[in-house]
């Protein structure tokens, strides 16, 4: 295994492209929830909105800052151990992801940190403005990457010159149906994982009796309306990728002849083990599926009876279903991604010839030092997470310090004037 | 079009250099700067919000790099890899540390991540010296002038940071944080103009850098010109604006004087890439500028950061 720096490559690249979605999937999830919960205490004038505001919110951060550093490590790791992937497909491939790190991720790091200095240094709307650049651009930056991952499985909207791909057609490689559809799939999946969490902090402290400000039972409502609806257009931009997996692009023969790509998918090894991988990937996915789609109507049931403020039986378990999305996030993306194996770009570039010539020795440092160091910091996010909700919005990150508590600075700081 | 990518590219990376160059610099300086925990409060909340506007131009200009100079990138990273592994290590532990300062409270969890944000940071200004002194010299080589190089821009980092530490990191009371990175600034410039000699010199050397003789004298030049003014009784003063023209010289030498691997751009790609962006332009300054506005000053009460 060491003498070879592909297996170390890909491995790296899924557990960083793993670990990356994990927490992507609960910023979209969480992102339209905070928006809207703002855009409601704003309208009204309302503390108490406000206050959830903050408590989803720093939530929301502290699960964010880990998905940045994730994302920093994989753009950087496909430049650095995928060169023969620049090398071809460059100008295609890798055109919206230069978008993607200038229109979406550049405005949306500035206004998070807007947003997060803004809270007593601008006005109510200026801060709901930030907030709402922040949703919009979290959003535009999953799409501009699933275009680029859409590309790899269905390659569109190019001419092979020298070896290398040159872009004829970028409404082609924007309208590919690979892309499409992994977003619809994406975005709406993102929204199961984001209601999940909000049900499980809120029937924690429902459980408790913790719920003065009206966070929790607004909470738990919404997570009982989006399980209603989302596993709907989940499995409805899910299933027509099937179909995909199994047909060859438009693109194919503009690089290997049928016969090439026949003998290049005969000869790939490690197929039984990818393909064990898969299935479960897909099992796992199918099964965690089905139980979202039947937790939807009990909780819609449980609704008008108030089960949703009392019911032991029901609570306790939902404090454990955040797991459910989570699982099958990370199962269809591994199912989708060794479905393309022995490929990186379908009939165009096999994953053997993508890879940078690393030495070995160069190969596993790197994996180890990044596996080890993203193993710290995604424990690390998670316990930060489950402690902060269970604190409750008087302990979260955002919350607001109150003067005279112990540790609050001395009232009022004399302000500082500079020109 | 071609001109306007390479231009593009070239602002965001000398961008990166002048505005990051500041809160990595700070990362840098903070063991000295700052004499107990109230203290690298202060500094961790002058370096928190800032950085989150500063590392973006760094992961924009490596999208660039790779949709728009794809043969470029290729070339670097061939001849860079384990520097520019390096340099996304410390670019994680760095970010990791700011992330989590505030996470936990506790005196010894601040001292690991303020440890990891200093260690990150000269991680990466040691990994940007020997990026910039491996293009220059086109290809990493064991050389006097790859070690004075990197030396040179570390320098310019630290002056940067000190620059930056002396108008940020005063507060309401005493600003002793402050009146240090101020010194600093002299010394620094000094140290920094010492290395940039040192590397001219040893430029003549075997395993100096292949230049285009015009361009790089006037910068080198230029730089020696602001080091020189920033080591005076004024330097305190003038280093808010000499120590960001100081960082931007590695960073135009590379664009302007570097040899290296050029292709023209695809004309689609070219178009698709600037239709998207130049809607995006404006939204992107007013939010850099807006954000450096409102953080001018750390902020007096906890906040997310620090």
């Amino acid at each position: 295994m060491f003498e070879d720096p592909l297996p170390l490559a890909r491995l790296q690249f899924a557990l960083t492209a793993a670990t990356h979605y994990v927490f992507v999937a609960l910023t979209l999830g969480l992102a339209p929830y905070v928006l809207v919960t703002q855009l409601a205490a704003t309208l009204r004038g309302d503390r108490s909105r406000m206050t959830a505001v903050r408590f989803w919110g720093g939530l929301y951060l502290v699960n964010y800052g880990t998905g940045v550093l994730s994302g920093l490590v994989m753009e950087l790791q496909l430049a650095l151990n995928w060169s023969g992937l620049q090398g071809m497909f460059g100008y295609t491939f890798a055109a919206p992801l230069a978008l993607e790190t200038m229109t979406a991720f550049f405005v949306e790091s500035t206004f998070l940190g807007l947003w997060i200095f803004g809270w007593d240094r601008m006005g109510r709307w200026a801060h709901l403005f930030c907030f709402t650049v922040v949703t919009a651009t979290a959003y535009a930056s999953a799409w501009w990457v699933l275009v680029a991952n859409g590309f790899l499985r269905n390659p569109v909207g190019f001419e092979v010159v020298d070896g290398a791909a040159r872009l004829t057609d970028p409404v082609a490689l924007m309208a590919n149906p690979a892309a499409l559809l992994a977003f619809g799939h994406v975005v709406t999946g993102s929204l199961l994982v984001g209601a999940l969490v909000i049900a499980a902090a809120s029937a924690h402290h429902i459980l408790r009796r913790e719920d003065e400000h009206g966070i929790f039972r607004r909470g738990v409502r919404y997570a009982a309306l989006v399980l209603c609806i989302a596993p709907v257009p989940v499995a409805a931009f899910g299933g027509p990728q099937f179909e995909l997996f199994g047909s060859a692009p438009p693109t194919s023969g503009l690089t290997y002849t049928a016969a090439e790509i026949a003998a290049v998918e005969s000869a790939s090894g490690g197929g039984a083990l990818l393909g064990a991988a898969g299935t479960a990937g897909e099992l796992t996915m199918v099964l965690s599926w089905t139980l979202m789609f039947l937790l939807g109507p009990v909780l819609l049931l449980a609704w008008p009876l108030g089960g949703l403020d009392r019911w032991r039986w029901l609570l306790a378990p939902l404090v454990l279903t955040p797991s459910l999305p989570y699982l099958a996030s990370v199962g269809g993306w591994v199912f989708r991604e060794t479905n393309r194996q022995p490929w990186t770009v379908v009939h165009h570039l096999t994953t053997a010839d993508a890879v940078t010539p690393l030495s070995p020795g160069a190969a596993a440092v790197s994996f180890g030092g990044f596996t080890l160091a993203f193993a710290v910091l995604a424990t690390v996010t998670c316990w930060l997470l489950v402690r902060y909700a269970r604190r409750g919005p008087g302990g979260g990150p955002l919350a607001e310090h109150r003067s005279g508590g112990p540790g609050a600075p001395p009232e009022p700081t004399a302000p500082v004037h500079t020109f | 079009m071609d001109l306007l990518s390479s231009a593009l590219l070239a602002l965001l990376l000398v961008g990166y250099l002048v505005l990051a160059g500041a809160d990595v610099g700070l990362g840098m300086l903070m063991p000295h700067v700052a004499r107990g925990p109230a203290e690298r409060r202060r500094v961790v909340a002058a370096i928190a919000p800032y950085f989150l506007a500063t590392e973006v131009w760094l992961v924009a200009a490596a999208g660039v790099l790779a949709g728009l100079f794809p043969v470029l990138e290729h070339h670097a990273v061939a001849e860079l890899w384990p520097v520019l592994a390096a340099l996304l290590a410390g670019w994680l532990v760095r970010d990791a540390g700011l992330w989590l300062r505030a996470r936990v409270d506790g005196a010894r969890w601040r001292l690991v991540c303020d440890g990891a944000v200093v260690a990150g940071s000269w991680t990466l200004a040691a990994s940007w010296g020997l990026t910039v002194a491996g293009l220059l010299t086109d290809g990493l080589v064991a050389s006097p002038f790859t070690v004075l190089c990197a030396a040179a821009v570390m320098a310019l980092f630290a002056l940067r940071g000190s620059a930056f530490g002396a108008e940020r990191t005063v507060g309401a009371e005493e600003a002793a944080c402050a009146d240090v990175a101020a010194r600093g600034t002299r010394t620094l410039s000094r140290a920094a103009l010492g290395a940039v000699a040192l590397a001219v010199a040893s430029a003549a050397l075997p395993g100096g850098p292949v230049l285009a003789p015009v361009p790089a004298l006037v910068l080198v030049a230029a730089l020696a010109g602001v080091l020189a003014a920033t080591s005076g009784l004024t330097g305190p003063m003038l280093s808010r604006h000499t120590s960001a023209a100081a960082i931007a010289v590695p960073g135009l030498l590379v664009a302007l004087a570097a040899p290296l691997p050029s292709a023209p751009v695809p004309s689609t790609t070219a178009v698709f890439v600037w239709v998207f962006l130049i809607p995006v332009i404006p939204v992107m300054f007013a939010g850099q500028v807006w954000l450096y506005r409102i953080t001018r000053r750390p902020a007096a009460s906890p906040t997310f950061f620090a």
